[in-house]
């Protein structure tokens, strides 16, 4: 029987959600962050989107988020020129980073013991956590803001976008650009995936897959309208993507066709991403809102909960929250 | 025509109060430690958490002795306002205040927002 993707929407931000980010697989579930424009990011619970508590300090827009591995630290660059380092558990606020423009980007390695930042002053920054009133390193090059910088390759490279419209592999030991991609549009999102050292980059309405190591083009697809962000499934069978037209796409990864697209948001798509166990993905919004979505759609996970048509008219159906059948426009 | 998936309930949202992070939850009881180090670094930390205790004592002792008085509040953006301090809320990121003195006329009661402070004083 077909069902119809429900998506879960949480709300809480006043103002468009620009960028999340998972964390990995802990004892306690995982867990999801969000940056917003209205200053106050939020960890959720990452399986059912529970509000868990939201980080306060930051004095304007916060641009990226970020959680270790093991969720127990967050980061968050924002545009009071300062990137915070969070206790993920407490919600105190560890660390303020101080740069000299809007920070947008912040990462952190595999060990949680560097934080990579990057923004509008066009510098990469990297951070000791256990030295934090160190000078941190620092990696020039780009002739733009940067939008993104991520760790690749087991922590020993950087991957930064700008609106230079470059992509650039840095070495983090010798601080040199080992590789440059250059594109006619300022690339929109970037993601890295570890597990087989995959590149997913958005830009324009296309959504283009390299490898990691050597920046080579594997494959691109087009999507109907301009794409904000994309995420690649873990098993890498599916990716899905976001943008102008509000709307979320499936793809399928290996024959490139479109599988599905969702509405439900009511503003473009900033950022989506998959669950570090592929169940379900997750989307910001210009609405302001985080909307989860299922991956396998009718299948019981986390608050969705697969029911057999006899069951809906039974006297178990009152525990379930059932949709109504028409999308509200 | 497709079914719609069943949902359990809906995600629950912020708590208008608190800023969250549940002390009472597993995850925060488990990582966090509430002992202090018996380490060879213990004696610095216990004096640091002396010292924080004794820092935090004095702060909620003001707050409880400004309740009810006329104490001006120094804020961003060069503002200086006056009212008579109410209540602040748990985590301290609202301050209930009455006859606050602004330069639209005296409000009779108002929310001052923490994080927009620098600072206030008050006569004893």
């Amino acid at each position: 029987m077909a069902m119809r993707q429900t998506p879960l929407t949480c709300s809480g931000h006043t103002r468009p959600v620009v960028d999340l980010a998972f964390s990995g697989i802990t004892p306690y579930g995982y867990f999801l962050i969000s940056a917003c424009k209205d200053g106050k990011p939020m960890l959720r619970q990452g399986d059912t989107g529970d509000w868990i508590g939201t980080f306060l300090g930051h004095k304007g827009a916060v641009w990226g988020a970020t959680l270790n591995k093991e969720a127990t630290k967050a980061a968050t660059a924002a545009a009071d020129f300062t990137a915070k380092v969070w206790d993920a558990v407490t919600g105190d606020e560890v660390l303020t980073l101080a740069h000299k423009h809007i920070v947008k980007s912040v990462n952190f390695t595999q060990d949680s013991n560097s934080l990579l930042t990057a923004g509008n002053d066009k510098v990469l920054r990297i951070y000791d956590l256990g030295k934090p009133e160190a000078e941190p390193q620092e990696i020039a090059g780009h002739t733009s803001a940067i939008k993104k910088a991520l760790w690749c390759n087991n922590d020993q490279q950087i991957l930064s976008a700008a609106e230079d419209k470059t992509i650039r592999l840095w070495d983090k030991n010798t601080k040199e650009a080992v590789k440059t991609l250059s594109f006619d549009a300022s690339v929109s999102s970037m993601e890295y995936v570890p597990d087989g050292e995959i590149l997913v980059i958005t830009y324009g309405r296309t959504i283009a897959f390299y490898k990691a190591h050597s920046l080579e083009l594997i494959k691109t697809v087009d999507a109907p309208a301009s794409i904000h962000s994309a995420s690649l499934h873990p098993d890498k069978d599916f990716f899905v993507a976001g943008g102008d037209d509000f709307k979320l796409y499936k793809y399928d990864y290996s024959t490139k066709e479109e599988m599905e697209s969702y509405k439900g948001h009511f503003g473009p798509v900033h950022c989506v991403r998959f669950s570090p166990d592929g169940e379900l993905y997750a989307s910001g919004s210009e609405d302001g809102t985080l909307r989860l979505w299922q991956t396998a759609v009718g299948k019981t996970y986390g608050l969705w909960k697969c029911v057999l048509p006899e069951e809906l008219s039974s006297e178990n159906s009152e525990a379930l929250y059932c949709p109504p059948a028409e999308i509200k426009a | 025509m497709k079914t719609p998936v069943s949902v359990l309930r809906l995600p629950r949202g912020p708590d208008p109060n608190s800023r969250g992070f549940d002390p009472n939850s597993p995850r925060f009881i488990a990582l966090c430690p509430t002992t202090v180090s018996t380490s060879s670094s213990g004696s610095v930390d216990e004096e640091e958490q002396r010292l924080r205790s004794e820092l935090r004592e004095r702060f909620l002792r003001t707050l409880l002795l400004m309740t009810d008085k006329q104490v001006q509040f120094d804020m961003f953006e060069k503002v200086r306002v006056r009212a008579t301090f109410g209540a602040s809320d748990i985590d301290v990121l609202n301050f209930q205040v009455s006859d606050l003195e602004t330069p639209l006329g005296v409000q009779k009661e108002a929310l001052l927002r923490c994080h927009d402070m620098i600072s206030c004083s008050f006569e004893l």
